[in-house]
């Protein structure tokens, strides 16, 4: 009679606690969350007109190009978004090179969108996507190259 | 030499939690004294449906082994629930990725893991689980097993602070477990998720989406219940992922501010539980003196891990620099929590040399709840060797400690180390370690060792990772993992029932509420550490540092 009575009560609670606590609260979360920070639950979207092209938060490989900022393929996630700051200046001069955006331009915007691992000390970095569609959202009406890219992800 | 602006950081955060705990400790006690709380009017409708449909009598005090056979099969039947989702879920709705089930040895590691409070993953969640899987597969038993972790620590709390605690026995387990739920875990989540969801962290049921990217290739963007999950896996010192890259794949840590808060999040719990000891025994020098021992070694550990001061390199984050992940690395196996945000590989053999302090003391401060009750055990055998030193029968709290109390402490002591050094041995001897591509040299042999270190002291983080998953790793440390959590929980609810019907006298022999007691603890739990556990550690981590190997990478 014990044991019966140990079986069922524990029994009852693992299954009370399976439906409040892995069903009902992450459900109750996703509605606030979805209602109160929607850009955020939904994982930080990035747009380049009207197309969605990836996420801030997850970094993508730009298989080479010499027009665009890359980014670590050795971290521990693999997906990376963010590069140092000596990087992206080193980068920079690549894509001056090529495209003849001015270096001055460039370092601005890297200044602009500089981070830092403490806060306000520690290792400098940048948000690789970022500077990318900042990039061809700003030069897509002027160099060929952003204007393919920009019209490939927004003609249908 | 590590710059000051580094330390300052560390300070804050530790001041900064050392008084939320504090706070949060004082709540804890009203809860589990039954007083008023705030939360009251709210949750006292809510929990009476509960207590309803238990049937149980809620008031009714439990011996010691009455409270561990509930907790016990409680355990059992949460993992198989747990078990049934992952190995079903590929049927089962929530599941728009059309992710197939796991297989049986993979689904009882992943279940024997999560509900063990270890959350070793050989397993990739983000592509292999469905959204039941990691809600009720995975996030449901985060929940439990730090309720039981708490649970077991305020029933041992009850029986060493004895009759005069005005407790009736333990306790009563479902009542503790209740209580735990609704007005601990479930308000804090419920706030941490929403804080992190609005700092970056996804939280959506909708799917993953396929977005095409400025290469013009394909990318998903695997989107999920994931601040649900990281809150629970932080404040109830989990540490399983919903990502296989854990907390260094950025939807689950998008930034460094998300870093610091997911940091503090899992010291929260263990550190209150300190206080909360002194609370329940109304002798605050008490739990001071367990909260300066603990604290004492993760200092320890954290000024090992910080001697080589390397910088940002392969296998990190570089929003977090160098300097987080070492301190993630530390807090992580100190808390016995287990997630990181780093490749473990990436870090020095003296970092590693750290982590292997913190699981294998379990006590700097270790786990939620847990981590209050190994220090416990450390206090038990400390109180006993003084008093061989001194001459005199060994006091704790007023009560005699006999020879078999300090024999079952010395046990689940020892328990430790024989769970975790006959498997690694079986390991090599049965060609387990060579089938996944490990070899005999000291990098191996680290990677191996931490493996089952990690698995017996429940804390999760490991090399191997999803390279694990072969029946021999997942049936291995699957047992490894229950054994590490059930019998040191088994021994110490029996020292607190016998400390329960202990006479206490008001003459103390020996103050353990002074200064200089925490440091003699502290003292006391390096010798048992070091004696136990360094030859192992000479032929793994110290043989590394000494042959120069920087790191694993």
């Amino acid at each position: 009679m014990k044991g019966r009575k140990l079986i069922s009560g524990t029994l009852r609670l693992a299954l009370i606690f399976a439906v409040i606590c892995g069903v009902v609260y992450p459900v109750v979360v996703t509605g606030i969350g979805q209602a109160l920070f929607p850009y955020q639950a939904n994982g930080d979207l990035a747009q380049l007109g009207n197309a969605t092209v990836g996420s801030y938060l997850i970094g993508q490989s730009v298989n080479n190009s010499p027009y665009l900022f890359h980014v670590r393929n050795d971290s521990a996630s693999g997906v990376d978004p963010d590069i140092t700051v000596a990087s992206a200046l080193a980068q920079a001069l690549v894509i001056h090179n090529t495209t003849n955006i001015s270096i001055a331009y460039l370092d601005g915007l890297i200044h602009n969108n500089t981070q830092y691992s403490m806060f306000f000390f520690g290792t400098a970095f940048v948000n690789a996507l970022s500077l990318n569609i900042q990039i061809i959202d700003h030069f897509h009406n002027s160099i060929a190259v952003y204007a393919k890219i920009y019209n490939m992800l927004n003609d249908h | 030499m590590i710059g000051t602006g580094y330390l300052l950081i560390t300070a804050l955060v530790w001041a900064t939690i050392i008084a939320l705990s504090w706070g949060l400790s004082k709540y804890l006690k009203k809860v589990y004294k039954n007083e008023k709380t705030f939360l009251d009017k709210l949750l006292n409708p809510f929990e009476n449906v509960i207590y309803r449909i238990l049937g149980i009598d809620r008031d009714k005090g439990m011996d010691w082994k009455e409270y561990f056979l509930s907790l016990f099969m409680f355990s059992v039947f949460t993992v198989a629930i747990s078990f049934i989702v992952l190995t079903f879920q590929g049927m089962l709705p929530l599941n728009p990725m059309k992710f197939h089930g796991m297989s049986w040895s993979l689904a009882f590691n992943t279940a024997m893991s999560i509900s063990s409070n270890t959350n070793l993953q050989h397993y990739n969640g983000g592509s292999t689980l469905s959204y039941l899987g990691q809600m009720v597969g995975i996030q449901f038993l985060q929940f439990t097993s730090a309720a039981s972790g708490i649970a077991v620590a305020v029933a041992i709390f009850r029986g060493f602070a004895g009759k005069r605690g005005g407790d009736r026995n333990l306790g009563n387990f479902y009542t503790d477990m209740v209580r735990t739920m609704t007005r601990v875990l479930l308000p804090l989540t419920l706030l941490l998720s929403l804080i992190l969801i609005g700092l970056g962290v996804p939280q959506s049921l909708s799917g993953y989406s396929l977005v095409r990217t400025l290469s013009g290739s394909f990318e998903l963007i695997k989107v999920g219940p994931v601040s649900s999950l990281v809150s629970i896996m932080q404040l109830g010192t989990n540490g399983g992922g919903y990502y296989g890259a854990n907390s260094a794949y950025p939807f689950q840590n998008p930034n460094p501010l998300t870093n610091y808060i997911e940091l503090g999040a899992m010291m929260l719990i263990p550190t209150s539980m300190l206080f909360l000891f002194g609370l329940m025994l109304d002798k605050k020098g008490e739990g001071r003196t367990i909260l300066i021992a603990s604290y004492g070694l993760y200092a320890i550990d954290l000024a090992i891990a910080l001697i080589p001061n390397t910088g940002l390199g392969p296998g990190m984050e570089t929003r977090f620099g160098g300097f987080s992940p070492v301190l993630y690395t530390v807090t992580t196996t100190a808390f016995t929590t287990g997630s990181v945000n780093t490749a473990l590989a990436a870090m020095h053999p003296l970092v590693i040399l750290a982590a292997f302090l913190g699981m294998m003391i379990q006590a700097t401060p270790g786990g939620a709840g847990v981590g209050a009750m190994y220090m416990l055990m450390y206090v038990m055998i400390t109180v006993f060797i003084v008093g061989l030193m001194a001459g005199r029968t060994p006091e704790y709290l007023g009560a005699k400690i006999s020879a078999k109390d300090v024999e079952l402490a010395i046990v689940a002591f020892l328990s430790h180390p024989i769970i975790i050094l006959v498997p690694t041995v079986l390991a090599y001897a049965l060609g387990a370690v060579h089938a996944i591509g490990l070899g005999n040299g000291p990098v191996g042999f680290t990677e191996i060792l931490y493996e089952y270190t990690s698995a017996a002291a429940n804390n999760g983080s490991d090399f191997l990772g999803s390279s694990g998953n072969t029946v021999f790793f997942n049936v291995s440390t699957g047992i490894v993992m229950w054994a590490g959590r059930f019998i040191p929980i088994l021994i110490m609810l029996a020292i607190s029932g016998r400390m329960y019907d202990k006479k206490r006298s008001p003459e103390v022999a020996l103050r353990t509420d002074d200064l200089i007691f925490p440091a003699i603890l502290i003292f006391s739990i390096i010798i048992l550490a070091v004696l136990t556990f360094f030859p192992f550690l000479a032929v793994g981590p110290i043989l590394m540092h000494l042959e120069g190997i920087g790191n694993a990478l």
